[in-house]
């Protein structure tokens, strides 16, 4: 377990060997034998959770929570929780209305399930420290949580009703940048914006509503000292240019993409990268071998700026 | 059973997934007349009969939803007058054609997505053992 060498692969710097990252979720209640609810509703298995699945994989790093509901959660929006699964979001508050006219608010310590998530991560970071281990901060991007406020009209809405758009997504990456704060001062190393739907939309799109959105939990996040991510899911080829460019030190992706691809275009935007040992084809359903997957991913990443991860 | 257009959404799963969930809520928020004219049903991955349906329909990327087994949205979440667009393109009469692009400028509707989406399966099945 190495802190420090996650860090400065995240940073795209190079290190010894590839550290690694296991992006466990709700897998760290099925770990300690509890339903995925259960453990993320309660503070103390939560952070049982994390501190076993850090051990047991003998991670360089490890998220608090991998829950992109916590956010929208905080602002009003409903959810359905899961045994097996993280909670999904039920309700869009924003689905005709603006934040403003719907009333929303930007979210406090208090909100949602903060209070649960401070006391978590107050208990797991001295276990994770004394196993050098760093905790990570997740949290929902600006348009994954604009889709969670408005629905899915907001992908209509970027190209027939921009101004409402940018209305949501501003809102989105406010609400973002509290997050990163929140994780920051809850002692979180590393502290990543995550944003799956952005590998969804145009280059010019995610120009114009992921990246200004995301500058103002960048900047919390550079500003406090931390190491800042972004995180992205699907085939992002479109807009991988524009996840290099977006300003923080590194990025990650899923299985989908060519590491090859990935690696190159990490090194010369000069910022870390991490993935992509296949959640689906190895890690779910075995369809490939995952110690195979893994070497070819290791071989492939290098140790310049990568974290070896699931995809 | 009346005509209807059939539609498959390829995903990793739709609940721990939010590309996943909001291609299935594209369809699942379909105003109600389009729903009378659609089937739908999500495909994890995830799941056994999942893999095949991806075998089978020779998907390429999740998400990805299909029309009538044709490709036609893969990793971009549809804007409405797309989807309603590629629909009619794929509707198995004039009439219904005719009667999908009536509908082009109604837009999403958000009061029976929990519903729509429970008859889609979604997150249902998302294990290997589901």
């Amino acid at each position: 377990m190495a802190k420090q060498k996650l860090i400065d692969a995240y940073r795209g710097k190079r290190t010894e060997n590839a550290p690694w990252v296991p992006y466990a979720g709700v897998h760290c209640a099925f770990l300690i034998n509890e339903p995925a609810d259960k453990m993320l509703k309660d503070p103390k298995l939560l952070a049982k959770g994390v501190v076993n699945a850090a051990k047991r994989y003998h991670a360089d790093g490890i998220p608090l929570v991998f829950d992109l509901s916590v956010e929208a959660n905080s602002v009003g929006c409903d959810l359905k929780w899961w045994g097996d699964n993280v909670p999904s979001v039920t309700t869009h508050p924003c689905s005709s209305k603006t934040p403003a006219q719907a009333g929303l608010k930007l979210p406090t310590r208090d909100s949602g399930r903060w209070p649960s998530l401070f006391e978590a991560a107050k208990i797991a970071k001295p276990q994770l420290d004394q196993m050098d281990c760093a905790l990570m901060g997740l949290f929902c991007g600006p348009l994954t949580l604009a889709a969670h406020l408005a629905g899915v009209r907001i992908f209509t809405d970027v190209y027939k009703n921009p101004g409402f758009a940018h209305e949501v997504i501003k809102f989105s990456g406010e609400v973002g940048a509290i997050a990163a704060g929140f994780y920051a001062d809850m002692g979180c190393d590393i502290v990543a914006i995550v944003d799956p739907v952005a590998s969804q939309i145009k280059s010019a799109t995610f120009k114009e509503f992921v990246t200004p959105n995301s500058q103002p939990a960048i900047k919390v996040i550079h500003g406090k000292g931390k190491t800042s991510s972004f995180f992205i899911c699907g085939d992002c080829t479109k807009v991988m240019k524009d996840v290099c460019e977006i300003g923080t030190h590194g990025f990650a992706i899923d299985e989908q993409l060519n590491m090859i691809f990935v690696r190159d275009m990490a090194r010369k935007y000069n910022v870390g990268f991490g993935g992509n040992l296949k959640l689906t084809l190895a890690l779910s359903l075995g369809l490939l071998s995952p110690r195979e997957d893994a070497i070819v991913s290791l071989a492939a990443g290098g140790n310049i700026g990568f974290t070896f991860a699931p995809g | 059973m009346a005509e209807v257009i059939n539609i498959d959404v390829l995903t990793l799963d739709s609940v721990q997934c939010a590309a996943c969930g909001y291609m299935m809520e594209s369809i699942a928020a379909l105003p109600k007349d389009v729903q009378e004219m659609i089937v739908y049903t999500e495909w994890s991955i995830k799941h056994k009969a999942g893999i095949g349906k991806f075998l089978e329909l020779k998907g390429r990327v999740l998400p990805t939803i299909c029309i009538e087994r044709d490709l036609v949205f893969e990793s971009i979440i549809p804007q409405y007058e797309e989807l309603i667009d590629e629909m009619a393109k794929r509707a198995p009469s004039q009439k219904m054609k005719e009667r999908i692009l009536s509908l082009r400028k109604v837009g999403f509707e958000f009061d029976k997505i929990a519903e729509n989406l429970a008859k889609a399966g979604s997150g249902m099945r998302t294990r290997v053992d589901s």
